[in-house]
């Protein structure tokens, strides 16, 4: 019998002893010198300003997933236009469908005044 | 080659909503229109409820591998579309909201619908996500309530959960068979070639997965909160549609992942024998202290989902067509129930237990309507939830797990006291304030054609009965 459950436990078994072995020595063996700038929050070296729990614009984030629906899309239309000539009028059509739902949503998110920076 | 453009056919209702879907978005953008929303979000559900009906019971096959054309299907098909009609009818009766809102519950009812014909884990996760995310924005609707924010939060954080680790046993299961197949997953399994105790772990995690879908203990946390803090309609909308889904979901994973008579090494009947008694004992025992009525509704709805499990736990076709025709009283009863609590909540501004006291004389109408409902969610002859319970305890008792059978007595036991504490306290506790709590015309006829189908299902069940046990013909080989 091809019995997988054992690789299994072993893959559960050894990413739990990896995981609590290197917590547990670094706590025993680790060097400990505190100093107060090591407590700070490490942002790539600039100084902290201000704390995290501020409210911001989530204006990117809306513009950040309408570009990742059209480079989807993208990703859609590359087989398409390789296989363009097999696929006819059939591919042809399916494909303008597909655009136009996808034009319809970016006509409802300029409308809906996603792209208005304010 | 391209795939065979008739195969289209097959989706004429999905084809629809994803049609009013985009039309909806349209008519958002137009300012005279938008107040029509509600009502062209029911004609793009009647129409595709209507065209998935006249299909019915048609053929059963498989198409380009990935969907079930099949009764089955069908059978979920219209009721996701009458569960979200009644949404909207609810919301319509209930309050002003966005053009936005309905656009996402015809949103939600297309996802329900490919998942209900979902035959590829693949597809099977994208329509869950596809039911999921509506919902998350659905619950946090009341954009300037804490508390709806608060029910959206929980709902996006505990469904990413439960989502990745579904995913994770998606993928042992993968890896087991190489393949997404369900056909191709169950001929790998009846080779008998997997180990059974990893195939048990994959199981499990896709279990726990559609578990917290249908408010199954222990994936059940996110329930009252979530229940409590949406809006009222989509509280309701959620305790019946989206659960469905769920159970639509594991209707067809048990079915044909896990064939009957096949030695799977273990016992999975009894794993739902173990969570149907968990789930509707902690259902049941949590109601009793709640004083906020949605919450107390959305323990019992934690309840049935328990007893619903009782039809897997016999795993049997009597019990699968036991859970399909307790999902079809579920709607009507559990709409019902909401649907008094939203009226009597708006019009006092909160839900709580000592709202409903006197309801009796302060709106006869209602408050008989709300008993009608509570008693049938009890499963009291003569209504339909008394058929429903039958048809799941008999199941039960054919396969001789009398003990499951005896657990869920005791629990509608344990459920009549608290359905009953409410309707003391609507009839023979005096009124708080002492005037009329007056409804409008339209919210009496949706309360009337909630109460005729558990009346008449009560007395008429067969046709019904046999509608379940025709959908009940799944692809298998």
């Amino acid at each position: 019998m091809n019995d997988n459950f054992p690789i299994l436990i072993l893959l559960f078994l050894v990413a739990a002893v990896v995981v609590l072995a290197f917590l547990a020595l670094t706590v025993f063996f680790g060097p400990k010198r505190p100093n107060p700038d090591k407590g700070l929050p490490f942002e790539c070296g600039t100084v902290g300003v201000g704390d995290a729990r501020a409210p911001f614009p989530i204006k990117y984030y809306l513009a950040g997933i309408i570009f990742a629906v059209f480079d989807v899309e993208l990703a859609f239309l590359y087989p398409w236009a390789v296989a363009f000539r097999d696929l006819r009028l059939v591919g042809f059509v399916s494909m303008m469908i597909f655009l136009a739902i996808l034009a319809v949503g970016l006509y409802y998110a300029v409308r809906r005044g996603v792209f208005e920076w304010k | 080659m391209p795939f065979p453009l008739s195969h289209l056919l097959h989706f004429t209702p999905e084809l629809i909503l994803i049609v009013g879907f985009v039309v909806l978005m349209i008519v958002d953008l137009i300012r005279p229109l938008r107040r029509a929303a509600g009502i062209l979000a029911l004609v793009i559900l009647a129409a595709a409820g209507v065209v998935a009906m006249f299909g019915w019971p048609g053929t059963s096959q498989t198409i380009f591998a990935t969907y079930s054309h099949d009764p089955f299907a069908l059978f979920f098909k219209v009721f996701f579309c009458l569960a979200t009609i009644v949404a909207v009818l609810f919301s319509l009766a209930s309050f002003k909201t966005d053009a936005e809102y309905y656009l996402l519950l015809v949103g939600s009812a297309l996802g329900m619908s490919l998942l209900s014909g979902a035959h590829d884990l693949i597809l099977l996760f994208l329509t869950i996500e596809m039911v999921s995310i509506p919902s998350y924005i659905l619950a946090g609707v009341y954009r300037g309530q804490r508390s709806s924010g608060e029910a959206a939060l929980k709902y996006v954080l505990y469904g990413a959960v439960s989502t990745g680790v579904m995913l994770f046993g998606m993928s042992l299961l993968y890896g087991l068979t190489g393949s997404t197949d369900f056909d191709l997953i169950r001929n790998h399994f009846l080779q008998g070639s997997s180990s059974p105790i990893t195939l048990f772990l994959a199981m499990l995690l896709i279990l726990a997965g559609i578990g917290y879908k249908v408010a199954m203990v222990p994936f059940h946390f996110w329930c009252p909160d979530v229940y409590e803090g949406a809006p009222t309609p989509i509280t309701a909308f959620f305790s019946v549609a989206p659960k469905a889904a769920g159970f639509a979901a594991l209707l067809r994973l048990t079915v044909t992942l896990l064939p009957r008579g096949w030695e799977a090494g273990w016992d999975w009947p009894m794993l739902f024998t173990l969570a149907s008694a968990a789930t509707m004992t902690l259902g049941n025992l949590a109601a009793i202290a709640q004083q906020n009525l949605k919450r107390l509704l959305a323990y019992s709805s934690i309840a049935h989902a328990g007893y619903l499990l009782m039809g897997f736990a016999a795993a049997s076709d009597l019990g699968f067509q036991a859970v399909l025709f307790y999902l079809i009283v579920y709607l009507f009863m559990n709409y019902g129930a909401f649907f008094v609590v939203d009226i009597v909540s708006r019009k006092e501004g909160s839900e709580l237990l000592r709202d409903f006291r006197g309801l009796g004389y302060r709106a006869p109408y209602v408050a008989a309507a709300f008993s009608i409902f509570l008693f049938s969610l009890v499963g009291l002859p003569p209504l339909a939830g008394f058929i429903g319970k039958f048809y799941l305890f008999g199941a039960l008792i054919d396969q001789g797990m009398v003990p499951l059978a005896v657990i869920g007595v005791l629990n509608s036991v344990v459920s009549l006291w608290y359905y009953v504490k409410i309707i003391r306290e609507m009839f023979l506790r005096d009124p708080l304030k002492p005037v009329p709590l007056l409804t409008g015309v339209g919210a009496k006829v949706l309360l009337l054609a909630l109460m005729i189908p558990i009346f008449v299902m009560g007395v008429y069940w067969s046709p019904i009965i046999a509608v379940a046990g025709e959908a009940f013909q799944l692809v298998l080989p």
